[in-house]
């Protein structure tokens, strides 16, 4: 009983956990998967489409591609059991999601659904594309082998001009085992669509997916650029001479990081070797503004220079950065500090 | 002496002491709730051997009343050892058997409960992935090796230990820590806010442009302590690398170099890591009609664990929790703009328990009455024949 007094959580614990998500992180590791989760391998073997651009895990077989699929592939499991997957990019009067989903239902030999379960069952993955919709559909078509029948999981992408069609049928633990992979693999996919510019009137900037909206004047020698998937803005200035400095606004969730990982992740991409804790803070000046204090920091490379401000506000961390040639940089400098100073959340 | 003590732990007489102590305890826990708050009642009144006056913290204090695992503690021997004295193996007495084991258990569980079962939050955005729990209640000085590219390694030391150590000396650390201060709760102010008279408590990073003051420890149902502290750092092959103040308010960790490595601190809700994580696909806030009455709270999360090749969606909502990995995941709360969900996670390794005593229990009175019943039968056939 004089358990009952000694605390439960009285001990001092040690562990190792995955480092919290960085800035610049790979598209892949931005498809909202656990810190802790090994992401399939994604080595970078470039094809010409985005879906051959991305690599699949290693258990999945590539298939010849008919004229209808741009990505086929087979995997195999115990007992004779095989799913197929498959990537097919259509018109927009490729029917509606309701139409899709029935037409897979009656595939495996189940009655149709209305909109409304459609909505219950539908789940969302967002992506550089938008969002993408994904359906795990069960059931058993009549005389069909268990081996090789028994569920479909499918994503669809609707974007301005296609739709996008991903999908895995198979046997039912199988496609269960690989859907995780599949999901990640329809990710990478409309990630890497916009990625190499097939879609990009349908990409939507993070800016429109339930961001925090926060506002600021963009300098008039600014141009305003369609954001990457990881970014929340873009801004492109050029100097006199052609160069070009590339301006970035990058949000996430929590902390983002410690500086000194930022500032020498920064460092790094300008070929400066990391420097220690204590001489990075060195490094950091404060800028305060009318609605918040940034930290800042300027680094000069060989050649590149990255001018950098960052502040937490409501359990997120922004990150604005500009980085181009040394002489550029330095031009823009005043235009990026006024910038910063007309940031509202 | 032996059988006196025997007479007196298997004497009926004790356990209607024992039920009566109890509803006057509750009666007094549940007064006590106004100014207390509920957790704080909870584990002096009910979570403890004996409620002490005057409470923690005043250098003495006198058992004034025993506490719920007294209570429970003696009702479990009482009615064990009772049992056992008048046991007589016969069906009729079957009901009688079950009754009291099934009471056994409900006691048995509820010590349980409370010595194992632990309870935190996960706060959830849209879209946000997390493979943690906080306990919003407990607090924990995060000291955090980052060198590695990879994997952070966390020394998590808990407020339990920062109350009672001044110096704190572990294997992972190549530093002490010397709590210089700990508020249990307290309020920040910048220097420049609160005058000259003020002094910082710490002199190293923001600390040293910040006065703190303690505060009264919060009591509401939704308020929660403010945590803060003073720790020195001293590298253990000598020297000093400053006083830091950390603090659940600060929000980002602070950095430091020793050892050749890199440090952050953060005094943070303790975190309970999982195999497995949850991504909140949609939170849905549901009102009646014309009004802001609430109508239903549900969650739509992803359940991703590549242990075990789970990756699922489940619906959590009001009496439909997810149970997983032997925790429980309730519909709890939500943000007031209805953009994130909080979900109660519940590890409790007796949470069967009741559930068990109460099936047993309704068998006995079941079996106990239904002989009652037959004989009572009998007797009025035999009667009227």
């Amino acid at each position: 009983m004089l358990l009952a007094n000694c605390g439960k959580n009285s001990e001092i614990k040690v562990y190792r956990v995955s480092k919290a998500p960085l800035e610049e992180s790979t598209p892949q590791q931005q498809d909202a998967m656990p810190t802790n989760t090994a992401a399939p391998r994604m080595p970078g073997a470039v094809a010409p489409t985005a879906a051959t651009a991305v690599t699949t895990p290693p258990n999945w077989e590539p298939q010849p591609l008919s004229q209808m699929r741009q990505a086929s592939f087979l995997v195999k499991g115990d007992k004779g059991a095989v799913a197929d997957i498959s990537f097919v990019n259509l018109g927009t009067a490729a029917g509606n999601a309701l139409d899709n989903v029935n037409r897979w239902l009656d595939q495996l030999g189940q009655p149709p659904i209305t909109e409304e379960k459609l909505g219950d069952i539908a789940q969302r993955l967002r992506t550089s594309l938008g969002d993408v919709i994904i359906v795990d559909l069960a059931g058993l078509p009549k005389d069909a082998d268990p081996a090789q029948d028994g569920r479909i999981i499918a994503a669809m992408a609707t974007t301005g001009n296609s739709t996008l069609f991903f999908k895995m049928r198979g046997n039912a633990d199988l496609t269960e085992a690989q859907k995780g992979d599949f999901i990640k693999w329809v990710a990478a996919v409309c990630n890497a669509q916009t990625e190499i510019g097939l879609a990009q009137t349908a990409a939507i900037p993070p800016r429109e997916s339930g961001l925090p909206q926060i506002k600021w004047k963009t300098p008039e020698s600014w141009t305003e650029v369609s954001p990457s998937s990881m970014r929340y803005a873009s801004f492109s200035a050029s100097a006199e001479n052609g160069d070009k400095i590339d301006i970035s606004v990058v949000t996430f969730p929590g902390e983002g990081g410690s500086d000194p990982d930022n500032v020498n992740r920064w460092r790094g991409q300008i070929g400066l070797p990391p420097l220690d804790g204590n001489a990075v803070t060195s490094q950091i000046a404060p800028l305060r503004t009318a609605d918040a204090t940034f930290s800042t920091t300027d680094i000069v490379g060989a050649k590149a220079r990255t001018i950098a401000a960052w502040t937490r506000h409501d359990g997120r961390v922004w990150f604005f950065k500009a980085t181009g040639p040394s002489a550029a940089v330095e031009k823009e400098k005043p235009n990026f500090v006024k910038f910063i100073e007309s940031v509202r959340f | 002496m032996l059988r006196k003590v025997i007479d007196l732990i298997t004497s009926l007489k004790l356990t209607i002491v024992c039920l009566a102590v109890g509803m006057a305890l509750i009666f007094a826990g549940t007064l006590a709730q106004v100014h207390l708050g509920i957790h704080e009642a909870q584990q002096r009144y009910f979570q403890s051997m004996f409620v002490w006056w005057p409470p923690e913290g005043r250098g003495f204090k006198i058992p004034i009343f025993p506490g719920g695992h007294l209570i429970g503690a003696v009702l479990l021997v009482n009615l064990i050892a009772a049992h056992a004295k008048r046991f007589r193996w016969t069906w009729r007495k079957l009901g009688i058997h079950l009754t009291h084991a099934g009471l056994i258990i409900i006691l048995a569980g509820g010590l349980f409960t409370d010595l194992f079962a632990v309870e935190s939050h996960m706060r959830l955005a849209g879209g946000d992935t997390k493979n943690y729990s906080e306990d919003m209640r407990r607090t924990e000085l995060a000291v955090i090796d980052t060198s590695d590219s990879d994997l952070d390694q966390v020394t998590a030391i808990p407020d339990t230990v920062l109350r009672r150590n001044r110096t704190i000396d572990h294997w992972s650390l190549p530093f002490r820590i010397v709590v210089r201060n700990f508020y249990q709760n307290s309020r920040l102010k910048m220097l420049s806010e609160v005058g000259n008279e003020a002094r910082p408590i710490a002199n190293q990073g923001p600390g040293a442009m910040i006065a703190v003051e303690p505060a009264p420890r919060a009591t509401g149902v939704d308020e929660r302590d403010v945590p803060s502290a003073a720790v020195e750092i001293m590298p253990k092959d000598g020297g000093s690398l400053g006083t830091w103040l950390v603090s659940d308010a600060l929000g980002a960790p602070q950095t430091f170099s020793c050892g050749g490595r890199t440090w952050m601190l953060t005094l943070r809700p303790s975190r309970y890591y999982k195999p497995y994580s949850v991504t909140l696909q949609k939170f849905t806030h549901e009102k009646y009609a014309g009004t802001e009455i609430p109508k239903n709270f549900s969650s739509r999360v992803t359940l991703i664990d590549p242990e075990r090749s789970v990756n699922r969606d489940v619906l959590i909502y009001m009496n439909h929790p997810l149970r997983y990995r032997g925790e429980t995941f309730y519909q709890a709360g939500f943000q007031k703009d209805d953009q994130a969900t909080i979900l109660q996670v519940v590890h409790n390794p007796s949470f069967i328990a009741p559930y068990v005593a109460c099936v047993i229990v309704a068998a006995g009175l079941l079996v106990q009455f239904g002989f009652h019943l037959v004989g009572f039968s009998r007797q009025r056939r035999n009667a009227m024949t």
